[in-house]
This record gives structure tokens, sequence and C-alpha cells, in this order.
């Protein structure tokens, strides 16, 4: 029983990180049917960015800050230089252009921080055992923020009039710039959106997780499943897909074979893919045309 | 890719005048390497990926070798030329670059630095007939090989000492974590192998990816299992994550680990995880606290001083592969020319070449040369290598 709540544990624990990496992919797709390839590469510039920030001496809220504001801001250019000047933007197109700046971003990362990976500190918080499962403070933290976060997105999407643009847009793009919704400021909005969403999914992750030019790719293509599992334009699919993508890793690991681990998610996709183009765990509400 | 350009220069102005003047002496060097110009050493190592925390302060060493060869007037009045690859620390990748290496007509290849992409050169270096030093660990690098040696301890040696050591605390089931790579690949059968007549079994295995970076699920089979010991055999940065995931479950069986966590990688990672471990190591990481009848000392010593002078910071045990191999090219250059089948003929026949991993006896049958007193048990208290007394 032990076992099987500290496997819980840990299964959910990374699964919110790919759950803040899948709700980017979701913002981003959902407005202009772009697919992200840079989403991971947007967790791994932000841990990068925290790690040299408190390691030059600045305290660690400061250093979250600036890794989440350099992020959105890189992924506001990424938008304006490479998505927002193509006229009939593509699924293909989108995924070169945007496998290009991925490269690109894990080149300039190699040069400035070298290869080997590094962990931000971890945020403040003692570790503890309750009833035999080691829990540690930065689970709780990656836990917390994940979870306000998803519903501040939600509420944002749902209740907020912006949000209500950016759905617009995603359902009827047409009509939507008719009443005056601006195509363009929405999709440039989507990018900052899912730059921060991949930041805070970074900085979280880092202290348990590490940082290393190269560990977007990982997160990039789990985030990706766990967004596909709600059908790439839920929210809350994504939420969920996370999760269940995150707990599933870790009971194979424990049960089955530890080496099946990163296996998992590519197993899952496959699957959806064959059975469930649309997404299993699709919410009704959103519906893409 | 980089290269020593100053020597470059010179080397390849000088290459360019010979080869224009004198035909004749090419013909007679024939197709294994020119008996002038510069001499190329190739290396292929493991610099971004999961093995960087290995490549790196290898890469750092070669090219500190390479400067200080040079600057000392070279190899029998030729330059040293080196030119190194990145494998990404993948097998294609390491393939890829040893065909490259193979191309362009180096003396020597050193590398790669994890036993997967040494194991995807090998088969190259076999048939092009080119010499080739690797830096890592698994015995079946050079098994049955014959162009191929290679510098690190072979598993089966640091094995042995794991099972001296569990003898004599009386342990008689181990749990072992292992890297799911090349690197951790028969390690179970080595030691259950060893274990056999001291009635020293595995009573576990569990594996992680070299890039992993949660361990729960393993950790909590390794602690269902109740060895009376554990080992993680892995490379930084997963060797050190796992330690810390080891502490952070509570397990408090005695822990040891492989001697692929040399490095400073591993204790700034393990952090406070780490006090306590036990592992076989090389000297190097000890070598201010060895006695100075030990035969390694003075290399070792002075290893230490000309990489801390040169990049501020401590070399590592991989460091010290890359350091031997390169010696031990640079001494087969200077005994016997850049023949490639001389070279080989060398190295095979290596005798008490002190190193900083060990001291080297080659033989046909043995192209890793070095024996369990090439390491010595190492702990960690305080953030900081300590000699474990031997009793």
């Amino acid at each position: 029983m032990t076992d099987l709540l500290q496997l819980l544990l840990a299964g959910v624990s990374v699964g919110a990180v790919y759950t803040l990496v899948a709700m980017g992919f979701v913002a981003i797709y959902t407005v202009s049917g772009v697919i992200n390839l840079a989403q991971g590469e947007f967790a791994a510039l932000a841990g990068l960015v925290a790690i040299s920030a408190t390691g030059s001496g600045l305290p660690l809220p400061v250093a979250l800050l600036l890794a989440i504001l350099t992020v959105v801001i890189v992924a506001a250019v990424m938008q304006r230089v490479t998505i927002a000047p193509v006229k009939r933007m593509t699924t293909l197109l989108s995924i070169i252009l945007t496998l290009g700046v991925s490269t690109a971003l894990k080149a300039a990362m190699l040069l400035i921080w070298g290869p080997e990976g590094h962990g931000l500190t971890p945020f403040p918080g003692t570790d503890f055992t309750l009833a035999g499962v080691a829990v540690r403070a930065q689970y709780l933290w990656i836990l917390a923020v994940t979870a306000l976060t998803a519903v501040a997105v939600t509420w944002f999407y749902e209740r907020t009039l912006l949000g209500k643009a950016l759905r617009a847009c995603a359902e009827q793009p047409t009509a939507a710039r008719l009443v005056g919704i601006s195509i363009a400021r929405a999709s440039l909005l989507s990018f900052a959106i899912a730059g921060l969403l991949g930041a805070v999914a970074g900085v979280l992750a880092s202290p348990v997780y590490f940082s290393a030019w190269d560990s977007g790719l990982a997160l990039g293509l789990k985030g990706f499943v766990a967004a596909t599992l709600g059908g790439l334009v839920s929210i809350r699919g994504a939420v969920a897909g996370g999760l269940v993508l995150g707990v599933l890793e870790s009971l194979v690991a424990g049960y089955v074979d530890s080496g099946l681990r990163d296996a998992v998610a590519f197993i899952v996709l496959i699957v959806v893919l064959v059975v469930r183009p649309g997404g299993v765990l699709r919410q009704h509400s959103v519906a893409r045309v | 890719m980089l290269r020593i350009r100053r020597a470059g220069v010179v080397a390849a102005t000088a290459a360019l005048m010979i080869m224009t003047a004198g035909c004749a002496e090419k013909e007679t060097a024939g197709d294994s390497g020119t008996s002038s110009g510069p001499i190329r050493i190739g290396a292929v190592l493991d610099i971004t990926g999961a093995g960087a925390s290995l490549g790196v302060p290898e890469r750092k060493t070669l090219e500190l070798l390479a400067k200080q060869l040079n600057d000392a007037g070279g190899i029998n009045g030729r330059k040293v030329e080196l030119i190194i690859e990145d494998n990404q620390s993948t097998e294609d990748g390491a393939a890829k670059a040893m065909n490259e290496m193979v191309s362009k007509k180096v003396d020597i290849v050193l590398g790669a630095s994890r036993t997967g992409p040494s194991l995807a050169m090998r088969a190259i270096a076999e048939s092009a007939k080119m010499p080739m030093i690797s830096l890592a660990a698994n015995v079946r690098i050079v098994d049955g090989a014959t162009w191929v040696f290679k510098t690190a301890q072979n598993d089966s040696v640091v094995l042995e000492n794991i099972i001296d050591y569990a003898r004599s605390k009386g342990w008689k089931t181990i749990g072992l974590l292992r890297d799911a790579s090349g690197y951790g690949e028969g390690v179970a059968e080595t030691l259950t192998e060893l274990g056999k007549p001291h009635g020293i079994t595995v009573s576990q295995v569990e594996k992680f990816a070299p890039d992993a970076t949660d361990f729960t699920a393993q950790m909590i089979n390794i602690r269902n299992a109740n060895a009376d010991v554990n080992l993680i055999w892995g490379i930084p940065p997963a060797a050190a994550l796992a330690q810390k995931s080891y502490r952070q479950l509570g397990i408090t069986t005695p822990l040891l680990q492989s001697h692929g966590i040399g490095n400073q990688v591993f204790l700034d990672t393990a952090g406070d995880s780490a006090d306590g471990l036990v592992a076989p190591l090389g000297r190097l990481l000890v070598a201010d606290q060895l006695p100075d009848s030990d035969p390694q000392k003075a290399v070792l010593t002075k290893f230490l001083a000309d990489y801390r002078a040169a990049y501020n910071e401590d070399p590592s045990t991989f460091a010290g592969h890359a350091w031997d191999a390169f010696q031990l090219a640079v001494e087969a250059f200077k005994a016997v020319g850049t023949d490639k089948q001389k070279v080989r003929d060398y190295l095979e026949q290596v005798n008490g070449f002190v190193g900083v991993t060990g001291v080297y006896r080659m033989t046909p049958k043995d192209h890793s040369g070095l024996g369990k007193d090439a390491l010595v048990l190492v702990t960690v208290s305080g953030g900081k290598w300590q000699l474990l007394p031997t009793s």
C-alpha cells in the first residue's frame, strides 16, 4: 500500500509537469492550428535561466520571474518572426517551422550553458515522511502550482472576454474576425500563454528532474502525448492526460519493468492515434472546426 | 569539432611542401600513415547528451595534453594534430564519427567515453584496421578485439573489488540498480558469476535509462528486495539522482556505487546524500591521501596540478582515462612511428606503463591491461572523497 502511494505520488508529480507542457500545446493549437514543437524547449530554457539567475546571486522568486519573463518574450518573438509572416499555415508547415525553432533554441542553450545538466535550488520547504511515504517539498510545490495554473487557465478561457475571444478564433476564425477580434493578436497571445506555461513547468521541474539543453525533447514529447489524449484542443483533457501519463509511467516502472518507463508514452500515443484519433478524454464543450 | 589550430597551420604548410617535393617518400610510407607531417589523433567523445559529464573533462584533458606536447616540440619532431568529434552520446553518432575518422585517415582514434558508443565504433575499427583506444568500461569493447584497446577499468575488475568488500562485511545478497544502456549490460551476470564461489547472490535487478530523473519505482522494488547491500551502477547525473532518491526514501541498507561516479558532478548533484557510500574508484580522486610509496603518486600529482592550472577545477577519473589513452598513443608513436600495424603491436605489449587509472600490462588476450589493484575503495564524507582505510 505504501509502495502504491509512493508510486502514485511520484507519478502525479511528474504528470503535473507533463500537464503544464500539454496545456501549452493546447493553448497554441486551438488558436492557430500550430503544433509547437518548441514547447519542451520553453521549459528547458526557463530552468536554465533560473539556474543562472540564482547562481549569480538573485533571490529565488526574482530568478523565477526573470526566467518566466524571458521565456514569454522568446515565445512572443518566435511567433512574430516565424509564425505570423506565414499567410497560409498548414500543420506540416507549422511542424517544420517550430522544429526549426526548437533546434535553434537547443543549439543556443548548448552554446550558452554547455552540455551538462543542472538542477535549480529546491523551493523552500522540508521533505517529510507521511505514513511511510517520503514526500519532497518540491512535489507539493509542483502539484499546488500546477493546480492553481490549471484553474487559472480554465477560468481565463471560459470566463474572461479575452479568453472567449481566443476560443472564438479557434472555433470560427472568419466570424471572429467579423466581430473585430484580431487573429494575429490572438495567435501572439496564445504563444505568450504557451511560453508562460512552459516556463512554469520548467522552473517547477528543474529542482527534481533537472534542466539541460536537451531536456526539452523528452518533456515536449510527453507533453504532446498528454495533449493528444485530450485531442489537442481541451485544457481539461490536457490536465487529465498529463496526470494519467505520469501515473501510468510510474506504475509500469514499478510493477512491470523499470526499463519500460519511457516506452509508455509512445505506446499510449500509438494506441490513441489508432483507436481514438480525436482524443480519449475529449470534452464535448470545445469543438474545433 | 575542434582542432589545435596553431599546430595545424604550421603542420599543414609543412605537409604541403613535403607532398609536392617528396612523392617518393610518401610511396615508401604506403597506406598506413605518412612518416612526416603532423601525427593526427582522432577522438570521438560523448561531449553532449547523457555522457556529457564524462566527455567534457576528457576533451579538456586531450586538448591540454596536445598543447603541452606540441609546446615541447611534438613527437620526434612531428607535431600532433587533435581532431575531436562529438558523438552526442549515441551509438549511431559514434559510428558516423568513427567512419569520418577512418576517411580522414587519422593515425589513431581515442574514445568513445561510454560503452555503447565504443561498441558501435569497435566494428569499424576492426574492419578498417584502425588502432582505437576506448575510454569506457565494459569488457566487451575489447574482448577478442585485434585493433581495439581501452583504458577504463573492466567492469569485472570493479565487481571483483565489490565482491571482496561484500565478503569482508559478510553480506550475502546484493540488490542491483543498473544503467539500462551498454554500461550496465552484463553487470548482473558477472556479479552472479563472481559471487557464486562465495555464496553471494544478486537478489534483485532494476534498470534505469542513462538520462532518467525519477527513480521512485526502482527504489521501491530495491527496498522491498531487502538485500544485505545495494549497488547502483551508473554515471552522473543519473547515478547521483539515484543516490539522492535512495536516501530520500529512507533506505538504510548500505549502498555501493560503481567506478562510474568519479567526478565532481556526482558530488555536486548528490550533495549530502552521497555521505557514507562506498565505491571502488581510481586513485586520482584521493591522490593527496595516497602514501608516497604508491607507484602512481607522481603521475597523479602532476596531472592534478596541470589540469588545475589550466582549467581551475579538479579532473575526474574520466579525464584520467583520456590522459592514459593519449599517453599510450604517444608512447606508441614515439617508439614505432605511425605505421598502424606497428602501433597496434606496440600497444598490445605495453607492460608497466604508469597511467592515471592504473599501471597497464596489456597482453594479446587482455587489451585493457588493468587489474584489481587499479582501484581503491573510496567513501564520501562531507562532500569529499575519502580513501577507505583497508581493514
